[in-house]
């Protein structure tokens, strides 16, 4: 308490408004975090619903389903989810934890931030009156299925061990209790781990993309939008590096006018999937070849479709 | 059931089977630093700085994240008591203590709003439909900074602002100069943003015929003029400028 007394103190009196660029830094970091965590909070009081009212191995009659309808069903299964990425690793962490096959899980949580209504009205909003409309609302919620898709079926059939990391948010948690706890107090206990858990990782990739919106001239970026091939590896990176919030960013992909419908596209698919803030999370969450497999096949298939985007729309 | 039974059944378990309950620190220092993140969401709402991150579209979510947060907070310390006492680790400890870090630096500062810094590494904003979002520009329509800036990104959009060359205007906005702006001209700068200040763009118009040395960057003017649109360049022929107060909403949302 004292130390954080004295940073207060140290703060205040150093006037950080004086240099420029950190307040810039800190106020794009403030405005991440304040818009993130109350759906960080969501997510956490979804998968602290998960976790005490639903009973263990209720999700594993989803796997009485044929294997290969297994993974659209989860992915299909984010439309009913409507929020943005942050929120849903905390909720796919606990379907994994309730007997839902662990790949399924990932592929929910992949889906959920891009094919959800919010995400697809705001694509509509930005793109409204434009000719490339429907090929941006129906590529991002088709190519956001089918990654979610592609990724799960990588991931296979590996077990929850094999995918997640040990210990988690409940790893703090070592009370021994005796007798089951009221129900209230476990899913408060459970929401407050969630949320503790999700939030240091959020902070931490919050920080990262301050410090690079802070620096990165976005007109360097736009003078390589003439490139078909470089202009969509450009959108996938700036989206990863920006990391916007999935229910906003189609306002900022419309704004990128120099760049195609298929670069567009990469930008409204891979960035609510990969991002810094994610890489954060994923990398708390995920063992680490898990993290990379999900990563690197995502913008495998995202760069692929878009390409094949760029042929089609031009 | 005799009165003695009965009355051991109201009072409860029996002395040795009574559980006597600790505080969990884990519980407790956790429900510390939700209450903390609750309270700034509570002095984000209530002190309107809300303004300085969020757009008018996602505000929103501050009051319902004090909410929130509030519960989270009392439901946890509420959940504190266990029956046995759990200590909390140095690293969880320091985790903790570091999530508390950005409330204090919210709370202590002083507010403040992306400036001439930022501008310089922004693209400019981009209407994606001048007349859904702003009305069409006609012969009487006001003109605001975002309908110029739409105007700015679309052939049709500035034939209309062209059309308007010499109409009176009333803008607000941030000076910024840059090492090649005339001493007697200077940028009117103002941010949209459509989320949050992470998807800032910028619009911005040129001012000329003001007092070399009047004004710094950053600070906040009111202009008033007559519009000149050359090509995708916005002139506005200043009769006025006055410095004013930073406005509570400083970004615009469209």
């Amino acid at each position: 308490m004292g130390g954080v007394l004295v940073f207060a103190v140290a703060i205040r009196l150093s006037s950080p408004g004086r240099v420029a660029w950190l307040q810039a830094a800190i106020i794009v970091f403030g405005s991440l975090v304040i818009q993130a965590l109350p759906f960080v909070l969501v997510g956490a009081l979804a998968a602290a619903a998960i976790e005490v009212f639903v009973p263990l191995g209720t999700l594993e009659k989803l796997t009485l389903l044929p294997r290969p309808l297994q993974l659209p069903a989860a992915a299909l299964a984010g439309i009913a989810f409507p929020i943005c990425e942050c929120g849903s690793v905390p909720v796919a962490r606990r379907l994994a934890a309730k007997g839902l096959m662990p790949s399924a899980a990932i592929t929910f949580m992949l889906a959920a931030p891009v094919v959800n209504p919010v995400v697809i009205a705001s694509t509509f909003v930005a793109y409204r009156g434009r000719g490339p409309l429907w090929t941006m609302v129906g590529g991002r919620f088709a190519l956001g299925l089918l990654t979610a898709i592609v990724v799960g079926w990588v991931l296979g059939g590996r077990t929850k061990d094999e995918l997640m990391k040990p210990g988690g948010p409940d790893g703090a948690e070592q009370v021994e209790f005796g007798r089951p706890e009221p129900r209230w107090r476990t899913f408060f206990v459970h929401l407050g781990n969630d949320f503790l858990f999700m939030g240091r990782f959020l902070l931490l990739g919050a920080t990262v993309a301050a410090v690079v919106q802070t620096f990165l001239p976005q007109e360097i970026v736009t003078s390589l939008a003439r490139v078909p091939f470089l202009s969509i590896l450009v959108m996938m990176a700036l989206a990863g590096l920006l990391s916007l919030c999935s229910e906003s960013d189609a306002f900022i992909a419309a704004s990128f006018v120099q760049f195609g419908p298929g670069a567009q596209l990469a930008f409204l698919v891979f960035g609510p999937m990969v991002d810094l803030k994610l890489a954060a999370i994923y990398a708390g969450t995920f063992r680490k070849g898990v993290a990379r497999a999900i990563c690197l096949t995502t913008a495998l298939v995202v760069f692929g479709a878009a390409l094949w985007v760029t042929v089609i729309a031009g | 059931m005799s009165l003695a039974a009965r009355a051991r059944a109201v009072a409860g378990p029996s002395a040795p089977d009574r559980v006597r309950r600790t505080w969990s620190q884990a519980r407790l220092f956790g429900g510390v630093v939700l209450g903390m993140w609750a309270v700034m969401f509570w002095f984000l709402f209530l002190s309107g700085r809300v303004y300085l991150y969020l757009s008018t579209r996602t505000a929103w979510v501050v009051p319902v994240g004090a909410v929130l947060l509030t519960l989270a907070a009392v439901g946890r310390l509420a959940a504190s008591r266990v029956p046995a006492a759990d200590y909390l680790r140095r690293r969880e400890a320091l985790v903790l203590t570091l999530m508390v870090l950005p409330v204090i630096v919210v709370l202590v500062l002083p507010p403040a709003t992306l400036g001439t810094f930022s501008a310089a590494k922004k693209t400019r904003f981009s209407s994606v439909n001048l007349r859904t979002f702003y009305g069409e520009i006609t012969s009487t329509s006001e003109i605001t900074l975002l309908s110029v800036a739409a105007g700015q990104t679309s052939d049709a959009g500035s034939e209309a602002l062209a059309k308007r060359a010499g109409s009176d205007v009333d803008f607000v906005g941030f000076v910024t100069r840059y090492a090649d702006t005339p001493a007697d001209e200077l940028l009117l700068t103002r941010y949209v943003i459509t989320c949050c200040v992470a998807d800032a763009t910028i619009t911005q118009v040129r001012v000329v015929n003001v007092s070399p040395g009047q004004f710094e960057p950053n600070d906040w003017i009111e202009v008033k003029g007559q519009i000149y649109p050359l090509g995708r360049e916005v002139i506005v022929n200043a009769t006025s400028v006055a410095g004013v107060p930073r406005p509570a909403k400083p970004y615009l949302t469209p």
